[in-house]
């Protein structure tokens, strides 16, 4: 188990680094770092002094190994757009993307636990062809889409909720049903399958045969081993969540990260969109560097390995 | 019918919601703008939405009365010219900023040095670059002195330069430690964050004067929706009070809405492609005239401007809005809608085969995709690049941008000198950098006499337009769509004056 | 070094092939109505798409701003002349919604045919060999699992500007994740089977291994990813476009004409649900079609 870790947890490291090496590719992209942060009308001189401030003039692994050093103090430069520390926008925004991020996973557990179950245990019958006839159309229906819709629904037909903000917790549904509805369809299809296995193990029968109430089988012995693996997806869809919500944020207006990295992209303010691809990046990988741990310490068949 | 409105709306039920005047009790407004404000401080922004806080949260020296067309006092209470170089002013006693300090003639020195130090980079340097030097000559007084005669001085005392408190900035490019800016003005920031929030809370120690009242709202609240339908939807649903900017369509359908009050006004805004005909010219076939003027007359500008402009627009023949001082299409050449002619000089230049252009375009892309399609109708292919104003700006500055969309409101200055030099006068947005042209309007800048600074205006304006430097296209009226019961007047320069706003019982 | 199947989505998790290709019958497929019916939608609008300017009623670039917003034939104010109305520029609905179902067809295409080709490869040289090999491509996976795609996939057409090549190659280098993933596991499990130990034992090469009797038995598992992935490419680029980051104007893509209809959908209600269905349907069949094949592959693989 700890030789288990250790690797797991080198492989992070290293992924992270990787990944910081892309995104400071994605600074050099555009090429003129210079010119974009001295600003419009900028003379030679101006420039000049850029270069020699920034060092921009040294080779780049000496550049990447100094902002790398930044990065890992906290520091995320200077904003093109807002001239403000890249690591102040962030701190604003990032409560609502998280915010966001969990409602929405709990809106897809809410939704695909119940449905899978049922799913699983009327495996064939129109109860399951219907759960994956909306798993189905739940993948086909584009997220801006519906989130559109649902906005002409809720917002201006029935008034019942904001259509755009991020000032109460009211502002959190409509967007966060949307995600959470795009995302059901894999947790819906893993606890059908995981259900599945669930109830033709050997113990299952075995408790039922013992004359346990049906409810009870399925609820106390099978869904706990159905679940163990959405564990894992919990937290792949975590950060795909927080990144994935560039979309979703934008079009509902809520100042969050993924809203920040589109105007940084209308903005070509690099600094900022280099930042939040590597923040959304290590969360990914810390958050599947946890799932990891928590599997092995579930699964302990893995644990000897 | 140029415009079909199905209202498949009404059979959701829309047409029966109201929105709620839930803010009226709180005597609040709730605005939202569709671009990111990149400062709170309207020296480090272009956008429409810094000229107006910079008019709701500071004040500047004199102002311009829009129907008399004169200049009143604001905290400057007199004003002399001494001669063609130096301006005498006296200011208001009595005004305080919004942190309880006094204003005084140190702050107008400060502000004003600041802003016409290049080294500073205020965004337009054009609204400062006239100033020499500002000197103190009382408490209460201060002397401008410019670097040449400059007759459209007080143009720009009057709209772009708001007085800020003496050592408000520590540095270049407007770094500050203020948390928030401060002004004399009517509002004060309550809030600000990047990207994010703006609220104005009504400044209750500001100085009355017949030209600018105190507010009557508490609270201004401004919020960046990009996208129009999130506007809209915020509108019919009551989370938003007013919007601006809409296009006609969105504009004439929600007029249809009970609870929802447009209002529409001609503004000083113009529309125009400008075309990259200088040396660095990403593009050269640019530098053809023929092609230029194949570009004029592909495209049908009385067809856009009716259709999908809407009433208030006005089709335009120079780079100048019709009302500004020199500005006129006397003896300029018209350009007719004329695809045939327009294909005809393509071949006659060697683009019989077709030609590539990209065009940079930040607002009214409904009006993009008209105009590409018109351009493609004559064989012209468009490669369209949308992006951010700020963006854009700097591609253009650096001269990497083919055709540019372009939405200029001359900062509300009734003077061509806002206008025209901006684009071909040799400043940094310059595309065409036409020696003839630069010497032009510099002289004309420069004249004190109106006849003559007309005539060279004239010569510049007619040059543009026969050498087809640029695509003139219609002014751009605004539409507000407000709550019912939202009081307030429009102005043709964009500027939306908080103070005046008030909700009816 | 960690199971990848854990961080990939586990719907992915592949499993071996029981029938070999090139024996399904028309028996088969008949017992799998969902890949009749997804199938054939497809195919329906593969060949719309194909037979686009012989189908398109107008020119889908012609505009004519005279006569913006006519609504649909069903409306009283619709005629047949425009049988699904004229969008915000008076350029004929139903004729750019048919030359759009060739963009979006081509863009999940030619996204997907670059993301398997580099994903196929990674997972064959990493499942067979084993090892370092597998290693090195275990952690590209990974790396690119990490990367958040949309943002990525928005940085790049930022930078280089949108087009339809761009956002084909962005897709294709993006989106090949899950084809290394299972062709990775699949091919690992085909190359410890009997039949390739033999071809290694009678002297053949690598490269005739992989290619002649490693990857055909991945073809079935490869078809299946193939049309999820091909939705979801199919997806991003409406979402891009939708961002006006993807295919730029005029060309008709659904996710564009959704975008440019957004701003009158509180009124003109058609103008954005035209599109949105039609997109909707196109990945709804293509998912349908995938699941049944999937089905079809692997009878119990429901998972």
């Amino acid at each position: 188990m700890p030789i288990y870790l250790a690797k797991r947890f080198g492989l992070a490291v290293l992924v992270a680094f990787c990944v910081s090496i892309l995104a400071f590719a994605l600074l050099r992209l555009q090429g003129n770092a210079a010119g974009a942060l001295a600003g419009e009308g900028a003379s030679a001189e101006d420039l000049a002094i850029i270069v020699e401030t920034y060092g921009l003039d040294r080779p780049l692994i000496v550049q990447y190994a100094s902002w790398l050093g930044d990065v890992l103090r906290g520091d995320f430069g200077t904003s093109y757009f807002f001239k403000s520390p890249v690591s102040d926008l962030i701190f604003d925004k990032i409560g609502n993307t998280v915010i966001l991020a969990i409602m929405s996973l709990t809106i897809a557990l809410a939704i695909s636990i119940p449905l899978g179950v049922l799913a699983a245990v009327f495996s064939g019958s129109w109860i399951d062809r219907l759960c994956s006839l909306v798993s189905l159309l739940g993948q086909a229906l584009p997220s801006f889409f519906l989130a559109l819709c649902l906005v002409m629904l809720f917002a201006i037909k029935w008034r019942m909720l904001p259509a755009s903000g991020a000032d109460s917790w009211r502002h959190f549904i409509l967007p966060a049903a949307t995600l959470g509805y795009y995302i059901t369809p894999p947790f819906m299809r893993l606890v059908r399958a995981g259900m599945i296995d669930a109830l033709s193990n050997d113990y299952v029968r075995t408790a039922r045969a013992k004359g346990l109430p049906a409810h009870r089988v399925i609820l106390k012995h099978a869904l706990r081993n159905a679940l163990v693996p959405v564990v894992g997806l919990v937290t792949v869809q975590l950060g795909l969540l927080i990144g994935g919500s560039v979309v979703i944020e934008s079009i509902f207006a809520l100042d969050g990260l993924g809203y920040l990295a589109y105007q940084a992209i209308g903005y070509r303010d690099f600094p900022v969109l280099q930042a939040v691809v590597l923040l959304l990046s290590v969360v990914y990988v810390v958050l599947t560097l946890l799932s990891d741990i928590v599997n092995a310490w579930l699964d302990p068949r893995l644990r000897v390995s | 019918m140029t415009f079909r409105t199905t209202l498949a709306g009404a059979s959701l039920g829309l047409l029966a919601a109201l929105p709620g005047a839930a803010q009226q009790s709180e005597n609040a407004v709730r605005f939202a703008y569709g671009q990111t404000l990149e400062s709170p401080d309207p020296y480090f922004t272009t956008l429409r939405l810094g000229v107006i806080l910079g008019r709701n949260v500071w004040d500047t020296l004199v102002v311009r009365n829009l129907e008399s067309g004169e200049f009143e006092p604001l905290l400057a209470t007199e004003w002399e010219w001494v001669d063609d170089t130096t301006l005498d002013l006296t200011l208001r006693e009595g005004v305080t900023f919004h942190d309880g300090s006094t204003f005084e003639a140190d702050d107008v020195v400060y502000t004003l040095s600041y802003a016409a130090d290049p080294e500073n980079r205020i965004v337009s340097q054009q609204v400062a670059n006239w100033i020499e030097s500002v000197e103190k000559t009382g408490d209460y007084s201060v002397r401008i002195t410019t670097t040449g005669p400059t007759p459209s001085a007080l143009e720009f005392v009057s709209s772009q330069l708001a007085i800020m408190p003496s050592d408000h900035y520590t540095g270049p490019g407007g770094t500050t430690d203020a948390d928030l800016p401060i002004g004399t003005g009517p509002f004060r920031y309550a809030e600000y964050s990047a990207g994010g929030e703006i609220v104005l809370e009504r400044f209750e120690d500001y100085t009355a004067t017949d030209a600018k009242s105190a507010a009557s709202l508490d609270r201004v609240s401004i919020r960046t929706i990009p996208d129009q339908q999130t506007q809209i939807a915020e509108l019919l649903s009551g989370g938003l009070d007013l919007t601006m900017g809409l296009p006609k369509d969105q504009a004439d359908q929600l007029a249809q809405m009970p609870g929802v009050e447009v209002q529409s006004g001609e503004t000083m805004r113009i529309v125009f492609l400008q075309i990259n005909t200088s040396e660095d010219t990403p593009n050269p076939a640019l530098q053809d005239v023929r092609v230029r003027r194949a570009l004029n007359h592909a495209i049908d500008r009385d067809a856009i401007s009716e259709n999908l402009v809407g009433e208030g627009s006005n089709t335009i023949d120079t780079v100048c809005f019709i009302d500004q001082f020199g500005c006129t299409d006397e003896g300029a050449t018209s350009y007719a809608f004329d695809p045939d002619k327009a294909r005809a000089l393509l071949e006659e230049a060697g683009y019989g085969d077709g030609l590539t252009v990209e065009l940079y375009a930040y607002r009214e892309r409904h009006i993009s995709e008209a105009v590409i399609n018109y351009l493609s109708d004559v064989g012209v292919s468009v490669e369209l690049n949308f992006m951010q104003p700020a963006a854009m700006r700097d591609a253009m500055r650096a001269r990497e941008v083919e055709l540019a969309q372009n939405a200029w409101g001359s900062y509300s200055i009734y003077d061509l000198s806002a206008s025209t030099p901006v684009y071909f006068g040799g400043q940094p947005d310059d595309n065409a950098l036409d020696p003839e042209l630069i010497e032009t309007l510099k002289d004309a800048g420069e004249t004190m006499d109106t006849e003559e600074r007309k005539s060279l205006y004239q010569q510049a304006l007619k040059r543009i337009a026969d050498e087809a430097l640029a695509v003139p296209m219609f002014t751009l009226p605004v539409y507000y769509a407000g709550a019912e019961g939202l009081s307030f007047d429009t102005y043709p320069d964009e500027i939306l004056r908080f103070w005046e706003f008030s909700w009816s019982e | 070094m960690a199971d990848l199947s854990n961080s990939a989505d586990p719907t992915a998790t592949a499993e071996l092939a029981e029938t070999p290709p090139g024996r399904m019958s028309w028996s088969r497929l008949s017992e799998h109505p969902s890949l009749l019916i997804g199938g054939g939608i497809v195919i329906l609008m593969i060949l719309i798409a194909i037979f686009a300017p012989l189908l398109a009623p107008h020119d889908p670039y012609a505009q004519d701003i005279t006569n913006r917003a006519v609504p649909p034939v069903w409306f009283e104010a619709g005629s047949w002349e425009h049988v699904l109305g004229t969008d915000q520029l008076g350029r004929d609905y139903l004729s750019r919604l048919i030359y759009g179902a060739r963009v979006s067809l081509l863009i999940g295409f030619a996204a997907v045919s670059i993301a398997s080709v580099i994903g196929t490869t990674l997972g064959l040289l990493g499942g067979y060999f084993g090892g370092r090999v597998d290693m090195v491509v275990t952690f590209l996976t990974t790396i690119r699992l990490s990367l958040p795609i949309i943002l990525v996939a928005l940085a790049v057409v930022a930078v280089f500007g949108g087009s339809i090549t761009i956002v084909v190659v962005v897709l294709g280098l993006l989106k090949w994740d899950r084809f290394a993933v299972v062709v990775r596991a699949t091919s690992s499990q085909v190359s410890r089977m009997e039949y390739v130990q033999s071809a290694k034992a009678a002297g053949a090469s690598n490269f005739y291994i992989l290619t002649r009797e490693v990857l055909p038995n991945l073809t079935p598992q490869l078809i299946v990813i193939a049309t999820i992935e091909i939705a979801s490419a199919i997806l991003m680029e409406a979402a891009l476009s939708f961002l006006g980051l993807g295919v730029q104007p005029p060309t008709p893509s659904w996710g564009l004409m959704i975008s440019e209809a957004k701003s009158y959908m509180f009124f003109s209600f058609w103008l954005i649900s035209i599109p949105g269905i039609a997109l909707a349907t196109l990945v709804f069949a293509i998912n349908l079609a995938g699941d049944g094949l999937r089905d079809l592959v692997s009878p119990d693989g429901r998972g």
